[in-house]
């Protein structure tokens, strides 16, 4: 599976990085929505999926770095500007990162989701307040090198969960999420551990936003902070299911796909469809694609040894 | 006199307004096995609490091979040396029996940070106590024995050299407890361990301790030789109302 | 208005009262299904939003009052949330999809998967515009203070149902029955408690009184499909305040959720609503890690 698994995401790294020179604008940008959910979906991972802490409140960071972006506009080179983005989300998450984890289970969901709403409604009265309301943004970068560095974050996002995945601090933060008690009686430092799992997820999503940010000639601060943003992660990861990288990039696809086609489609019922695909899913396939696969696995083993001669 | 492996001095845990442990004190030499003996709400595994770091005591303060270690954190203590069990135990579910160990192996104090390496520790430890042939199997299949062993297994993998052991017997039948205390006793000599037992089942306390510290409400009543236990008064009067 | 007038404002005493008692209603269904069944019911606010909309097409159409109309949308409601127990939670249950690493985020995607089929299918049928009628708003002075027909009625309503229902769960057998299971669900299994019923039963009462919160809602504001979500919003906070799975601490919460956006808009702006909320409920939680009136367990 994993030599198969290899050269299907080779195959989609390669079809990714030559669509800019092979397509038209339009493919282009649906390719850069896709490694921007991409990005996202696999930074949430390495907070959520491996300790088991769901975060309803990943657009925060997304919108921090859009919005760094937008009001160093014309002041800060982008080669700057995009980089701070990440520095500045992971900087509020190790900020606000020890009493929030403190917090456990459905809590820590809401919690997440209100914090994400509390930045968003604070920056939207400050710009009422000063005036600025929305902004109109000349001069961005071309639409190509947005794609390419959008194509850069969704890569470094699948490594960062992959080293994360198979490293010691990986197995340490799997531990924690089955027991946390037990894994602090044997020695794993779970405070620190959970920490710098968040810090690590808000890094990538703040650069994210910042490029994204680029994309557009008017911006309006509610709409970075959309909480449809972390809706939609947390239905891509778990559609794709499993540990490390592999689900979320299922997931991912499945679900941008879908959206497509329906979009394209049937637009009036898209939403109806989708709800429904969601609810169909978690009914009938509650570990997600990855979890469909390693089912059929290991129905195919059990045929197999019962097939033996005894 | 050589300097105990854990010295408890005048320890005492209060919640709100309820006293569970009060001025308890005890020294435990390297490679003693000492009971702790107490009817339910003694605070006994309050006590157990206190050493490994789960909880912080009110007063007092407790030393481990020479340094302080009241109130550090139980990922801490565990680093240190002092492993525990849990009286309902906490595995990882998920996690296979040999992963359960290879977090203690490579977290605690031994420190194997090399994955190969906590395994082949891992894998050692489980032929010990009986559950080698189960290792691929994720935690949360297992009996209830089996989930006791690994207990005791995955503290003993972090290289601790003290293992406090909660009520390791509870629930087993007379014929598993026999084959516990053996399992415990050929341990506790080829890892030269230091013991802290608590237990309800007397044979496990007067057959298998060096020392018994008896608790009742929280304090210190009677210590001694199992034999000078059974024969002490107040713990009559305390069991037995004799 | 000066600060202190603001603060001793019957009108606005009157105002948070009102809000505060249908975010009670409103919590107390959503607490209760949680507090059965571990799971975060994200489409409660559109139960809320159908029963105004039922409201509204009884009293449009059919020219009966909401107040007539409300058993009946009531037990409508207890029957889809008992339809949907027995049709789609149950068999969520029994599949591997609730080992508790997954519940939160499964019955996160479940509920939120009917939440937009519910939304987007009503603006199919009703179109998403908002709706809104006029009943029982002529004006009635008490004490020197103002108040519409419909408010004085949603107060009363909201009220008397929070406090039966409080009573139902203190004084009931079957009440009891439901707080074991709140309490520790093992446990009311081998007490002989009917632990499937008695969540069947928290649906259809969460539903019932989300429904019932919709109809006295649906006199007092504007709705469209999407007006459940702040709905929903606002009853976790009361919950999660509260303590999740405690419902008495819940209509506490519920009126100070209530007070405070009353009297907070009143002395800031409109604008600061919403950072107010989050704002409090973000600095409450972070000080209280499992609510406001979290009871500490004494280990032994």
């Amino acid at each position: 599976m994993s030599r198969l698994w290899a050269a299907a995401l080779a195959a989609l790294a390669l079809a990714l990085g030559v669509l800019p020179f092979a397509a038209n604008d339009y493919l282009v940008a649906t390719g850069l929505s896709l490694l921007m959910w991409l990005a996202l979906t696999q930074s949430w991972c390495v907070l959520s999926k491996m300790t088991g802490y769901v975060s309803l409140g990943h657009v925060v960071f997304y919108g921090m770095g859009a919005y760094l972006v937008v009001v160093t506009w014309q002041r800060w080179p982008l080669a700057l500007a995009v980089p701070a983005a990440g520095i500045v989300a992971a900087l509020f998450a190790a900020l606000v990162g020890l009493p929030v984890l403190r917090v456990r289970g459905p809590y820590f969901v809401i919690l997440t989701f209100g914090l994400a709403e509390l930045v968003r409604y604070a920056l939207v009265a400050y710009e009422a307040a000063s005036g600025t309301a929305s902004r109109i943004l000349f001069g961005a970068p071309d639409l190509v090198v947005i794609y390419f560095a959008m194509y850069a974050l969704a890569v470094g996002a699948t490594v960062l969960l992959a080293l994360v995945a198979r490293s010691r601090f990986g197995h340490g933060l799997r531990s924690l999420r089955e027991n946390e008690e037990a894994a602090e009686t044997v020695g794993v430092p779970v405070v620190g551990y959970k920490l710098a799992a968040f810090v690590l997820s808000a890094a990538i999503p703040g650069m994210v936003g910042g490029v994204m940010a680029l994309r557009s000639t008017y911006f309006v601060v509610d709409q970075v902070f959309d909480p449809m943003i972390s809706v939609t992660v947390i239905a891509m990861a778990l559609l794709g299911g499993g540990d490390g990288p592999r689900g979320p990039v299922l997931g991912t696809l499945f679900l941008f796909t879908l959206s497509q086609l329906l979009w394209a489609h049937a637009p009036l019922a898209y939403m109806l469809i989708l709800g429904t695909v969601l609810v169909v899913f978690v009914l009938v396939a509650p570990n997600g694609i990855v979890g469909l696969f390693e089912t059929a696995r290991e129905r195919r083993r059990l045929g197999a040894l019962a097939r033996e001669p005894v | 006199m050589t300097l105990p492996l854990l010295a408890v001095r005048g320890v005492g845990k209060r919640f709100g307004g309820l006293s569970a442990l009060a001025d308890v004190s005890l020294k435990v030499a390297e490679g003693e096995t000492v009971g702790i003996m107490g009817a339910n709400g003694a605070g006994k595994t309050t006590l157990f609490g206190l050493i490994a770091g789960n909880l912080r005591p009110t007063t007092g303060s407790i030393d481990y091979a020479g340094r302080p270690i009241t109130g550090l954190s139980p990922d801490r203590v565990c680093r240190l040396g002092i492993g525990r069990t849990f009286q309902i135990v906490k595995p990882f579910p998920a996690l296979t029996v040999l992963e359960n160990l290879r977090t203690a192996a490579m977290f605690g104090h031994a420190a194997l940070r090399d994955v190969r390496a906590a395994d082949r520790h891992g894998l050692a430890i489980l032929d010990e106590l009986g559950l080698a042939d189960v290792a691929d199997r994720s935690a949360a299949t297992l009996t209830l024995s089996g989930q006791k062993r690994l207990e005791v297994a995955r503290a003993v993998a972090t290289g601790a050299r003290l293992v406090l052991l909660d009520e390791v017997m509870a629930g087993l039948t007379a014929t598993e407890v026999a084959a516990m205390l053996e399992t415990l006793d050929r341990l506790r000599s080829s890892r030269r361990l230091t013991l802290l037992v608590i237990e309800h089942v007397m044979r496990a306390l007067m057959e298998f301790c060096d020392r018994i510290v008896v608790l009742h409400h929280g304090e210190r009543i009677a210590a001694g030789t199992p034999a000078e236990i059974g024969r002490d008064p107040r713990v009559l009067e305390v069991y037995f109302g004799a | 208005m000066s600060v202190v007038a603001t603060l001793l404002s019957g009108q606005l005493l009157f105002a948070a009262l009102v809000t505060g008692a249908i975010y009670a209603l409103v919590a107390l269904g959503l607490n209760l299904v949680y507090g059965t069944l571990r799971m975060l019911n994200v489409a409660h606010g559109d139960v809320v939003m159908l029963g105004a909309y039922a409201a509204y097409w009884t009293f449009s159409g059919l020219g009966v009052s909401p107040l007539v109309a409300a058993p009946a949308i009531a037990m409508l409601g207890a029957l889809a949330g008992w339809l949907l127990y027995r049709g789609v939670i149950r068999r969520l249950l029994g599949s591997g999809a609730t080992a508790s690493t997954r519940l939160e985020g499964n019955s996160l995607l479940l509920f939120f998967g009917l939440s937009i089929i519910v939304q987007n299918a009503v603006a199919l049928a009703f179109t998403p515009n908002n709706r809104g009628y006029s009943h029982l708003d002529q004006v009635h002075q008490l004490a020197g203070v103002a108040m519409t027909g419909n408010r004085i009625a949603a107060l009363a309503i909201a009220g008397a149902t929070c406090v039966g229902a409080a009573l139902f769960l203190s004084r009931s057998l079957a009440g009891l029955s439901m707080r074991a299971v709140i309490e520790r669900r093992e446990a009311a299994y081998i007490v002989g408690i009917d632990v499937d019923r008695v969540q069947a039963a928290s649906f259809a009462i969460g539903f019932a009184s989300a429904a019932l919160a919709g109809v006295l809602l649906s006199m007092l504001e504007q709705f469209s499909p999407f007006s459940g979500f702040p709905y929903t919003i606002a009853a976790f906070i009361v919950i999660i305040l509260g303590g999740l799975g405690n419902v008495a601490a819940g209509l506490g919460a519920a009126l100070l959720l209530g007070v405070l956006e009353t009297y907070g808009v009143a002395l800031t702006s409109a604008n600061l609503r919403s950072v107010l909320l989050y704002g409090v409920f973000v600095g409450a939680l972070l000080l209280f890690p499992r609510g406001l009136f979290a009871r500490r367990a004494v280990r032994a």
